[in-house]
């Protein structure tokens, strides 16, 4: 009889404090992202504890160093960031096409820009941080190839890549953040600039059969 | 007295061409160590070693590292002005962008690393972000010259919107990531951003 509780109880409290150590990870990467989107410096691990509302102790205990909290954070980013662009698939005419895609990049590169930053900046040698990187430009081209899939069947091969190379290069995050930061275009300006210039970059969508 | 006289300032040109002379060599030590540890500013040791000079010698010249960097920015700048081929305003549409291309393509292939140096050491300083400005504003002055034939077909705000794009698509990293990210050569990459700026320039009262 005695040794049963112990059985019932034990997995309750282990999950229990799986969630609670799940959360308090969460909430340190979450401080981390708030401090990159106020400040472009690279945050401490002390503004991070204090900013989630931990010791350092307790940052470090999750994470062994800073490195594996920006890997965390950047897998964190893109999950969300995938999350929010399949609920906008590939739909309707070329219009409807280019406004789903530049608005979504658009939201993307506002919401992450600050990380991708802190991204480049720490990559040096880490291997990890240069996968991601080398990851999320494949999702960019990924999202494009599929929303302008009609557009791109009709180029040979050659002309498609150059054609998927020269949207990648307009819609990277640094080209939004200069059209926002130095030639003060609002959301919708830059939005409208994107999607001029992917229109004029895409050959005429063929007729449908 | 005459003689002391004729040889003063000789002495004092002597010393202030010695001094130049030194100033610019710190400077392309600077340079070319930038260029190899971008983006890491290169320490004051590492550049007085490659100078062939003492830390003091550096620091006598500049008071400290955020000097010596807007100098070298500055030298750089006057290079990528000093080398760049004159315009070929004249030529035919596609005389000029092929022009424009390969000139852009140089630049981003000489100055990427101190370009990178640059952006990611900008911090706080007003005067490197006065310079990243001043070479963006640079590059769409001479975007706006090249396709002036082109851009004057359109009203003034789809005008700004094509110019916008057309830095966007020719930025030192759009350069990097065609050799780096997607390993094209110095050829394909030119005709890759070649076929873009064709497709994004409207065509002007004089095209085919």
């Amino acid at each position: 009889m005695t040794t049963t509780a112990p059985k019932a109880i034990s997995p309750v409290r282990i999950d229990g404090r799986r969630l609670r150590s799940a959360r308090t990870r969460q909430i340190i990467i979450e401080a981390y992202l708030l401090l990159l989107r106020e400040s472009p410096q690279i945050p401490t691990a002390a503004a991070i504890a204090t900013r989630a509302g931990y010791s350092i102790r307790s940052v470090f205990e999750r994470f062994p160093d800073l490195h594996s909290l920006r890997i965390a954070a950047t897998d964190h980013a893109m999950l969300q960031a995938a999350d929010s662009v399949a609920e906008r698939p590939p739909h309707g005419d070329r219009a409807a096409r280019l406004r789903i895609h530049v608005e979504m990049r658009g939201r993307v590169c506002e919401e992450w820009l600050p990380l991708w930053r802190a991204l480049n900046a720490n990559q040096g040698d880490s291997v990890e941080l240069k996968a991601r990187i080398h990851q999320i430009r494949e999702l960019v081209i990924r999202r494009m190839e599929a929303m302008y899939e009609p557009e791109l069947s009709t180029l040979d091969a050659v002309e498609r890549r150059q054609t998927i190379l020269a949207i990648e290069a307009l819609i990277d995050f640094e080209s939004w953040a200069r059209m926002r930061e130095f030639f003060g275009q609002s959301f919708e300006e830059a939005c409208a600039i994107w999607i001029l210039a992917i229109d004029r970059l895409l050959p005429p969508t063929p007729a449908v059969s | 007295m005459s003689d002391t006289s004729i040889k003063k300032p000789m002495r004092i040109d002597g010393r202030r061409l010695r001094s130049e002379r030194t100033k610019q060599l710190i400077i392309e030590a600077y340079l070319a160590l930038a260029d190899a540890f971008s983006p890491r500013v290169p320490t004051a040791a590492e550049i007085a070693e490659k100078a062939g000079y003492s830390v003091r010698s550096v620091f006598e010249r500049f008071p400290d590292i955020l000097t010596l960097q807007i100098a070298a920015v500055d030298y750089a700048m006057a290079q990528v002005t000093a080398l760049a081929p004159p315009n070929e305003l004249e030529g035919d549409r596609a005389m000029r962008i092929r022009s424009q291309v390969r000139a852009r393509a140089q630049v981003c292939e000489r100055w990427l690393p101190l370009w990178r140096s640059l952006i990611v050491n900008q911090g706080n300083s007003e005067e490197l972000k006065d310079r990243i400005r001043g070479s963006r504003e640079r590059v769409m002055g001479r975007l706006e010259a090249m396709y002036q034939p082109e851009l004057e077909t359109v009203a003034e705000g789809e005008r700004r919107q094509l110019v916008i794009a057309l830095e966007a698509l020719t930025d030192v990293e759009s350069w990097a990531r065609m050799r780096e990210f997607f390993d094209l050569s110095f050829d394909e990459a030119c005709l890759a951003w070649i076929q873009a700026i064709d497709r994004l320039l409207p065509r002007s009262a004089t095209d085919p």
